[in-house]
């Protein structure tokens, strides 16, 4: 009996779907997203795709999920209903005053986004914890319903609150979430202690904001989903993708938007853990390279790397500082302001630059005849020969490839190169920047990235991903099949997941187990109970724990990947050992007289990873001849051989330099990579080492 | 080499020092440098000029460590350098200006030869003698002096010299860690520059370094042809602690034929008893950091784009530190040095400079025994003021320029050492008005949760003269330091009682035009 599951990916410009069959089958669609109201586009993916496989709702027996943009657009767009905030006594512009910092030390006229909650709508309390978890000064009830009655009266429909040393104690919060339950039950509470149980004031505040801020968002729309669902048919309840690459029931997910944030570009890297599995290659990079960004994931021992912080809306020049921080646990990746529609230019030095402005899709590079005028990188690849102007998604978009032309020209001229050669250039310096960003990215990580295989997708990932692997000396790279609509794939290989994490700062050497297991425990019932809520079976349940440690007197902590459980194990020693090994692999120091303090636990509960296949091998035929075009190669024109990627044959073994097409991109490989057909569908390519 | 070719090298150079500096900055232990990012990282050519530099840091540090490398490489001798060799010293007219800041330097074989240095500055926790703040009557009494020396020799310790550091600091675990991880930062950068040769067959980069030294220089030369030739003044005063109020005066020359600013500071105050003189490394440092800042910013500090800029300093004067001057605090003045200039280039260039804000960030270090009786001395924490206002924007409230300092958050000092807030907010009101209003100051107010007496260390400035508003703007407002209520005016290192509180209100930005 087949069974189906429905992924449906709603990013900035297109709203993916994939329908899957247990067979093996897949049917994909794109259509534009609908920005008025998200679900309209969701709805009409929903039917693209049931009406090619020829199913119904009640049809779709296995999982429908969801991975979505709108937790994003909410903090961009900054339209929701009023929002209130409360803090400690004393301390009411933690949002205003940040982490004092003037992110671009030479521009003095850098500038932050506005407190998404502003001091109209803050708070305080008369009350205190200290560092070591004891409560100074309880919390006054007749105080918190002066508050309640004031948000009453402000029309506030969400409230965050983040008290000082919350994520040592969180008494106090739970005091004043208690007392808002009781008294206004119809405003929603996001607490420090819950969403971000952290260390540092600034970012643990500004987690719980976002999270206040797009909770009276993002649950109505969640809401919504579930009722046009069951009204249709649907007998599932939707799994909401999260930042951390799992899924979650969506009445969960409502409650916790601010885990959503990274929904789309997290089932993106979920995807490349897919593949490398498929492929037995536990170590990759996933590139992801789109019309205005490119992402890079590292992907280590089948799994993604995952971090603790990241920042969204950055407001001034999209400069790292300028947003807004979270402190939730979220895939690893980079974003890199380099995509087709990214304008290059030269600057006062006479260097050549990509990005990050970005001519978007609208106006689009000038071969997209849509009024753009700055020279992008897509028009780099027509004017290379690299993208047929004629055939660009498969032929429903003509590209203005004189338009293009005139463009590098003009650059050309003042480079003092021809249109040709300032093509390449441009070409050769956003592979590089790519490039240079993952090399940071991997350094920084303690992971040595050359040798590491490319996957490549999005619509311009396949054209530049072979120049990228050359720049970090890579050696493999995987074309994988459905590669524009991956992301949403990348939704159906997930399993349920949560993260959870806690600090409880305390000496390795003196680590109180008690208090340890009873943190431990508390997470793990959490876990538990929201992965029962996503349909997990509890002999399916399965934890893994690590811990944040560093040299007391550090500042920045270390992730300890654990190897049992530690409730169970209680092993000081056997952890500092792990410890000191990470530490000395990643920094070429070990500190045999100084104490270990440990900071952070963490608790990663998931389900089965679901074995859904996709189809196999395309077996094509293919024309005796091959067709040619000329490529300019490093400023030389070559004749290069064009393939269509449906005609490939398993036999086939393609030399570069040479084009494959289909429809919604191009792979473009460089002398020297061979590239053939994998059984699963995907095209790798392979260096040709030196020797052979 | 064309426009190609050197962004893509010049771009991993700046790539390198990155990651330079976020390796450091991630296993360092003072919380100055992990959290404020008190530190600097920058790439050296062979001949000793810096050809790249992270983009983090302040400027202190970061043009000071630009002349450093010449400065240490001057005191040994080169031929003599093998691979496994790493440079220190803290000497402070050789790098950052005072004791604290340590500067590490590595030479960057490829294979025989050296092709480069990697070098690093940071704040160290403590080092020695007075500690933090201005009350040392000499610069011996300010901590250990560490000449040039080979903290590593082919690779091997110099066990001499880490004993001797060991045995002469409060805290050696956090200096030896952060010390560590200076050198470890050199090694990676060796790595990654050789790395970058091996990919583009290089085998050097003396080339490259031409290239983006002499394109950044003509391009400085070029940003300085654009203003009216001529000599226009400035003057900032404000008061240290102890009261003492300086009086910073500048004449800057705009050469507009030859693209050359020349930076005089004739007429300022002379030398100062307390340990808030500067040296003339650290004077360059935010000299140019204020021309810089206010005509390119864009563009990449190293030699070049730093060359056109010249100083001129009096023979007897604050910011030109004779030993044995103390210069402890030298950056309570320091960090004032761009206000004259940049009053002086509001002449010429009204709609980039930034009026007077509160300048120095406020330091404050704690020492004492906490309630289990075990003594603690903490690393150095800041606050800002406000900014002051720019032409077409308001001045940052609780921003600091020209320093670009973070604060280390209430939560990790509070979990450090035995010290509770009270409050930490705005003060609203403090920026000065005017068209563009400026950036307002903050309320800090914190005691001990010791049962013993204390030491506070504190570095106020602008308690008496307020921020000055520029092209009519109002002035911002000036700063109030308190113990138990009663408002104090010398700061230098206090003995507390348990119980004491301590409440600062740092100083407004001056508003921008009427």
């Amino acid at each position: 009996m087949t069974r189906f599951s429905l992924a449906i990916d709603i990013g900035g410009t297109f709203t993916d779907a994939v329908l899957l069959a247990s067979d093996g089958r897949s049917f994909v669609d794109k259509t534009l997203t609908t920005h008025g109201d998200l679900l309209e586009g969701f709805f009409r993916g929903v039917d693209l795709v049931c009406g090619r496989a020829g199913v119904g709702p009640k049809d779709i027996d296995d999982v429908v999920v969801h991975a979505t943009t709108v937790v994003t657009n909410a903090l961009i767009e900054r339209k929701g209903p009023p929002v209130g905030l409360v803090l400690t006594k004393g301390f009411r512009d933690i949002l205003y005053i940040r982490e004092e910092h003037r992110y671009d030390m030479y521009d003095p006229q850098i500038e932050f986004a506005e407190p998404l909650i502003p001091a109209e709508r803050t708070f305080t309390l008369d009350e205190r914890i200290f560092a070591d978890g004891t409560v100074e000064t309880p919390v006054d009830a007749e105080e918190v319903r002066q508050i309640i009655a004031q948000c009453r009266k402000d029309g506030i429909v969400s409230v965050a609150v983040c008290l000082l040393n919350a994520y040592r104690n969180g008494e106090n919060e739970e005091v004043v979430r208690r007392l808002f339950a009781e008294e206004a039950p119809e405003i929603y509470v996001s607490v420090s202690s819950e969403i971000a149980p952290q260390m540092r004031e600034y970012l643990r505040a500004s987690t719980v904001a976002i999270n206040a801020y797009t909770v009276p968002i993002t649950r109505p729309y969640l809401t919504a989903l579930i009722k046009e669902l069951d009204a249709r048919g649907f007998t599932q309840q939707p799994l909401i993708m999260l930042s951390n690459g799992g899924v979650i029931g969506a009445e969960r997910a409502g409650r916790f938007p601010v885990r959503m944030i990274e929904s789309g570009p997290a089932a993106g890297a979920l995807v490349a853990c897919y593949f490398s599995r498929l492929f037995g290659i536990p170590d990759l990079i996933s590139f992801d390279m789109g019309g205005t960004t490119a992402k890079a994931c590292l992907i280590q021992g089948h799994e993604p790397l995952v971090t603790g912080t990241f920042e969204v809306d950055r407001r001034y020049r999209f400069k790292p500082g300028s947003g807004m921080p979270i402190t939730v646990p979220s895939i690893d990746m980079i974003e890199i302001g380099a995509g087709g529609g990214s304008i290059a230019s030269i600057d006062s030095l006479g260097l050549l630059k990509t990005g990050p402005e970005s001519a978007g899709s609208i106006p689009g590079p000038v071969s997209y005849g849509r009024g753009g005028e700055d020279p992008c990188v897509t028009d780099a690849d027509v004017v290379l020969g690299i993208i047929d102007p004629d055939r660009f998604l498969g032929g429903d978009m003509k590209l203005d490839a004189d338009g293009a032309r005139a463009a590098l020209c003009a650059l050309g001229e003042r480079l003092g190169l021809s249109a040709e050669k300032a093509a390449w250039g441009v070409f050769e310096v956003v592979c590089e920047q790519m490039a240079s960003a993952t090399r940071t990215h991997a350094t920084d990580r303690g992971i040595d990235y050359r040798g590491l295989p490319l996957l490549a997708f999005g619509g311009a990932g396949p054209v530049h991903a072979c120049m990228v692997a050359e720049l970090v000396d890579g050696e493999k790279i995987i074309y994988p099949p459905l590669a524009s609509v991956l992301s949403a794939f990348g939704t159906l290989v997930t399993p349920a997941q949560i993260d959870l994490v806690k600090s409880l700062v305390c000496l390795l050497e003196a680590l109180d187990w008690q208090a340890v297991d009873a943190t431990l425990q508390a997470m793990v019932e959490e876990a538990s109970e929201a992965l029962r809520e996503a349909g997990i079976r509890e002999e399916d349940l399965s934890f893994a724990f690590s811990v944040d440690m560093r040299y007391l007197g550090q500042q920045s902590e270390l992730r300890i990947d654990l190897p049992g459980d530690p409730r169970t194990v209680r092993d000081a020693s056997a952890i500092r050992d792990i410890f000191e090994k990470e530490y000395e692999a990643q920094y070429g120091l070990k500190l045999d007289d100084i104490a270990i303090e440990v900071v952070n636990w963490r608790v990663t509960g998931s389900g089965l990873k679901p074995e859904r296949k996709t189809a196999a091998a395309s077996t094509g035929t293919r024309a005796e001849a091959v067709p040619t075009r000329k490529v300019w190669l490093r400023g030389e024109p070559h004749d290069v051989p064009i393939y269509q990627r449906r005609e490939l044959t398993m036999e086939d073994r393609i030399a570069g330099p040479a084009i494959i097409e289909e429809r919604e991109t191009t792979i473009f490989i460089l002398e020297g990579w061979t590239l053939a057909v994998h059984e699963t569908g995907s095209l790798v390519a392979d260096k040709k080492k030196d020797r052979e | 080499m064309d426009g190609v070719e050197l962004q893509i090298l010049w771009s991993n150079l700046i790539g390198i020092v990155s990651e330079q500096a976020r390796a450091l900055q991630r296993i360092a232990f003072s919380p100055i440098v992990r959290e404020a990012g008190d530190l600097a990282n920058g790439l050296f050519d062979e001949k000793a000029r810096m050809v790249a530099q992270a983009v983090t840091g302040t400027p202190g540090h970061i043009n000071s460590l630009a002349a450093a490398a010449k400065n240490l490489l001057g005191e040994i001798d080169i031929d003599s350098l093998k691979p496994g060799d790493v440079l220190i010293t803290n000497d402070p007219w050789m790098s950052a200006g005072h004791f604290f800041d340590i500067t590490v330097l590595s030479p960057i074989f490829r294979g025989e030869r050296i092709i480069a240095y990697a070098g690093s500055t940071i704040h160290h926790t403590d080092i020695g003698g007075y500690g933090i703040g201005s009350g040392a009557r000499d610069i011996h009494e300010e901590g250990l002096w560490i000449p040039v020396m080979k903290l590593y020799e082919a690779g091997k310790p110099n066990e001499t010299l880490f004993k001797m550091i060991k045995r002469n600091v409060r805290t050696p675990d956090a200096l030896l860690g952060d010390l560590g991880a200076q050198v470890s930062s050199g090694m990676i950068a060796s790595e990654r520059l050789n790395a970058l040769c091996d990919r583009y067959g290089l085998d050097d980069i003396s080339t490259l370094s031409e290239e983006i030294i002499s394109r950044s220089e003509t391009a400085m030369r070029e940003a300085i042809r654009k203003l009216p030739g001529g000599t226009y003044h400035g003057m900032s005063r404000f008061d240290v602690p102890g009261g003492q109020e300086i009086e910073l005066k500048t004449a800057v020359t705009v050469d507009a034929e030859a693209g050359e600013i020349t930076i005089d500071f004739a007429g300022s105050s002379g030398p100062s008893a307390s340990g808030i003189n500067v040296v003339p490394a650290y004077t360059h440092a935010y000299a140019t950091f204020a021309v810089r800042s206010t005509l390119n910013p864009d563009l990449p500090n190293n030699a070049g784009s730093l060359a056109p800029i010249k100083l001129a300093l009096p023979e007897e004067c604050i910011v030109n530190a004779r030993y044995p001057s103390p210069v402890n605090a030298r950056h309570v003045v320091g960090m004032y040095v761009p206000f004259p200039v940049l009053k002086a280039l509001a002449e010429v260039a009204p709609d980039r400079v930034v009026a007077e804000g509160s300048g120095a960030v406020w330091t404050v270090q704690i020492q004492g025994r906490d309630a289990n009786g075990r003594p603690f001395t903490s690393s150095m924490f800041n606050y800002s003021g406000g900014m002051g206002a720019r032409a077409t924007k308001p001045g940052l409230s609780a921003i600091c320029y020209p320093t670009g300092v973070a604060a280390v958050p209430v939560e990790v000092l509070e979990a450090s050492y035995p010290i509770a807030f009270t409050c930490k907010e705005l003060e609203r009101g403090t920026g000065g008005t005017g068209r563009q209003p400026g950036g307002d100051g903050q309320r800090i107010g914190y005691r001990m949760r010791t049962k013993s007496p204390w030491l506070l260390n504190t570095i106020p400035s602008r308690l008496k003269t307020a921020p000055e508003g520029l092209k009519g703007g109002g002035d911002g407002a000036p700063g109030r330091f308190e113990i138990n209520g009663k408002a104090v005016l010398d700061t230098r290192k206090m003995e507390m009682q348990p119980g004491d509180e301590v409440f600062m209100v740092t100083p407004g930005g001056g508003g921008f035009g009427s």
